[in-house]
């Protein structure tokens, strides 16, 4: 049973992130900081995810009546820099990320009652799926059917890129209830469905770091209960749209970019790099570019923590963020000349730095959570406001 | 669209920035540039008398010294407003480098006259230290039995060098540094001045056993040095705003010309290849626009060394983003753009200068990592 909680937003921001630290840096274990894996497995996490579950702290935004630690935003950031400085690993959050969310906004009394105690006790495991072979960035145009029968719905279809479901035993799908012609943005629905009912089907995709971190799900004539959809049937877009809130300033965060910087630094030192004026001028620009990334960082947080929202405008974060840890990586391989084209870690000096690692993992975040081209659409239309 | 965001609970800044705007509208910058420029002069005096009317020139002088004693926050919105308008008398070079070293200096009669004379405008103060490589400059002073000095040698890079009714100078005395007042009616100064790409003039002025007497002399020794690096620093700041404030500038302009042109039936501002430009001009705007309100509120909280590090990202960051984003807009208004006609030539033309006044972004990145490496 977790420990009960106190008011946190009435504490000073400096109160709350020494607590906060002081017990993830004594309860966090050792060989877990600092991991090489972005997106650890369940059972390789499991023992934080618990001790983070026992001490009431797993779902920072959560309300406390139903087992969260009530964070307003401003606390949260807190909660998400410190968790990045001491090296946490990611834990598989997308119950604690998306779906509690979602119920907790959208569910019915019930769903909240039964999903999001067994998310906290870590006895069911979330993915999220979304993505389709075709339906990526264009996402509204997805085909996989739910056909109402009963008391059921059949699910027919198949997802893809959906992040650790190998290890999830829940998954949150989004669904196509009703074929329409033109807004295709109508006739989706969300619905919660076991992974372990037959006609499911996994298959892990290794990803460029031969690692399987994402997979394809095909559902097969899957009957999944009425009572499993969230919100009203056909309105399943505007539901998955509005979950993200003041998150989205988190995909900005320079954490990984200073992580990466900080491994450049360290391999440019051990190979006598900072001597040769021509890398000097290059790191500066990528030096100069995360400090700057702070700033930028630092002006949504500021409305946040005034008790303002968000808006379209904080995804310029994200472009940066991602392309910048791309610059970053690339200027690891080219400084390492000859070495570059190992796969294994680089010596420097007494220690080892994964410069190729962090190169391919670069890769993925323009990528995801709506590729960079499309956050540029966005930002076109919505806060330049240009014609379409 | 990109501005600078700091707190304003009192109204101070959304005032200022009004009375800027306010003062554009009567005095459109780029019918006043284009004006200068034809005059071949280095000011325009009437917009001169203007801004010191308006309150401007004695922002950052304090009550005691005839300004408003303002700080940095408020000096961004005035240079950042002032960069938008177009509006390219020499503030930052002039009012607020000569403001830095009088208020670093110790009181004196001379001090007084000349703080008092740059903020109601009567006075035209000219800092000049800058040799031929844009450092300091090797002026020399010979100490005379009064107490004063004979100063001779060249500086470079002067700001309203023919307008100027006062040089605010530093030379190489055995004294150390000295930082003195010179009537720029002296005897033996003769000056020279070049074009800038903006439409006005920057000199080089020679002084030729220049004689100042001893209540002329506003300081000597360690504390020059002192207050020149915090001179430049707070110019640099000013300037950096300025450039936040051309870039966001530049980007309406051409988001407003993208979206009233049209070919193919359709206004270019629709075409994703042209969507995507402008998206990156306004991310390279809004970075230049945080990364000023950071150095202000790092010299308001943090070490003089951490504003010292703000202020040259913010600075490189802004002149970067105004370069990059004008020559942008230019290449979006197609062969318009080419034109001496359309003001979107005269925004990238200032940003030109202003990116090169007192240190381009590549030597100031290096600057930045050179004191953060040699702390650490």
């Amino acid at each position: 049973m977790a420990e009960p909680q106190q008011d946190w937003n009435t504490l000073p921001d400096e109160d709350f992130r020494r607590i906060f630290r002081d017990w993830v840096d004594a309860n966090c274990p050792a060989e877990l900081r600092f991991m090489r894996k972005q997106r650890p497995l369940f059972d390789e996490v499991a023992e934080w995810y618990h001790a983070l579950a026992n001490k009431g702290w797993l779902a920072p935004t959560w309300p406390q009546a139903y087992g969260g630690m009530g964070l307003n935003p401003a606390k949260h950031m807190i909660y998400v820099e410190e968790w990045a400085r001491l090296g946490c690993p990611r834990i598989p959050d997308h119950g604690i990320g998306l779906t509690g969310p979602l119920l907790l906004q959208y569910g019915t009394d019930e769903q909240r009652a039964y999903y999001l105690p067994r998310i906290l006790s870590g006895e069911h495991v979330w993915c999220q799926g979304y993505s389709e072979p075709n339906s990526g960035s264009d996402l509204a145009s997805l085909k996989t059917s739910a056909v109402r029968d009963g008391d059921e719905f059949v699910v027919n279809g198949q997802k893809i890129w959906t992040t650790l479901a190998h290890c999830a035993n829940w998954i949150l799908l989004l669904v196509r209830t009703r074929k329409v012609e033109g807004k295709r943005q109508e006739g989706i629905s969300v619905l919660l469905v076991d992974l372990r009912t037959p006609g499911v089907r996994i298959r892990p995709i290794p990803n460029l770091r031969e690692e399987a971190d994402f997979c394809e799900v095909f559902f097969d004539d899957v009957p999944v209960p009425a009572g499993n959809l969230v919100g009203e049937v056909d309105q399943g877009w505007t539901l998955a749209k509005s979950v993200l809130g003041h998150e989205r300033i988190f995909l900005g965060a320079p954490t990984r970019p200073e992580y990466a910087l900080a491994r450049l630094e360290t391999l440019a030192e051990a190979t006598g790099k900072f001597e040769d004026k021509a890398f000097l001028s290059r790191y500066a620009r990528h030096r100069l570019d995360v400090y700057d990334l702070g700033s930028a960082f630092e002006r949504f947080a500021k409305v946040l923590r005034a008790g303002g929202d968000l808006e379209a405008d904080v995804s310029v974060l994200k472009i940066f963020n991602t392309e910048l840890y791309q610059r970053i990586t690339e200027e690891m391989l080219e400084i390492a000349g000859e070495a570059a084209r190992f796969e294994d870690d680089l010596d420097a000096g007494d220690t080892k730095v994964d410069a190729m690692n962090l190169f391919l993992d670069s890769r993925a975040p323009a990528i995801f959570g709506g590729s960079n081209e499309i956050q540029r659409n966005i930002l076109a239309k919505a806060v330049l406001r240009l014609p379409g | 669209m990109p501005q600078t965001m700091f707190d304003d609970e009192e109204g101070t800044l959304g005032m200022l920035r009004e009375s800027v705007a306010s003062f554009a509208e009567q005095n459109p910058g780029a019918k006043a540039l284009r004006a200068r420029r034809a005059a071949e002069t280095d000011l325009d005096a009437d917009l001169w008398r203007g801004m010191a009317e308006a309150g401007w020139l004695g922002l950052l002088l304090p009550e005691e010294l005839g300004g408003s004693g303002l700080g940095l926050a408020e000096q961004a919105v005035l240079s950042e407003t002032l960069g938008r308008s177009l509006l390219t008398e020499p503030l930052a070079q002039l009012v607020v480098f000569s403001s830095v070293l009088l208020k670093r200096v110790a009181e004196s009669n001379a001090r007084t006259a000349l703080a008092n004379g740059i903020a109601d405008g009567s006075r035209i103060v000219s800092p000049v230290w800058q040799g031929s490589d844009a450092e300091l400059s090797d002026v020399s002073a010979e100490p005379r039995p009064d107490g004063g000095y004979a100063l001779s040698g060249s500086y470079h890079f002067v700001s309203a060098p023919h307008s100027a009714t006062d040089f605010l100078a530093i030379a190489r005395s055995p004294d150390g540094l000295i930082l003195v007042s010179i009537d720029a009616a002296a005897d033996g100064i003769s000056v020279t001045a070049r074009p800038t790409v903006d439409g006005s003039r920057l000199g080089h002025v020679t002084l030729k056993d220049v004689v100042v007497s001893a209540s002329q002399v506003l300081a000597k020794g360690s504390a020059v040095q002192a207050a020149l690096d915090e001179a430049i620093e707070v110019t640099r700041f000013a300037l950096a705003a300025e450039l936040a404030g051309i870039a966001s500038r530049a980007l309406e302009i051409a988001v407003a010309y993208t979206r009233d042109r049209v070919q193919f039936g359709k206004p270019i501002a629709s075409f994703q290849a042209v969507q995507h430009r402008l998206v990156d001009m306004w991310g390279d705007a809004e970075f230049a626009c945080a990364a000023v309100v950071n150095a202000a509120d790092a010299a308001r909280d943090e070490t003089a060394r951490a504003t010292s590090l703000a202020i040259l990202a913010a600075k490189a960051r802004a002149g970067d983003a105004a370069v990059s984003v004008t020559r942008r807009a230019v290449h979006l208004h197609g062969a318009m753009g080419f034109t001496d006609e359309c003001d979107i030539g005269l925004y990238l033309k200032r940003a030109i200068n202003l990116n090169a006044t007192l240190g381009q972004p590549e030597v100031l990145r290096l600057q930045f990592v050179a004191l953060e490496r040699a702390a650490a």
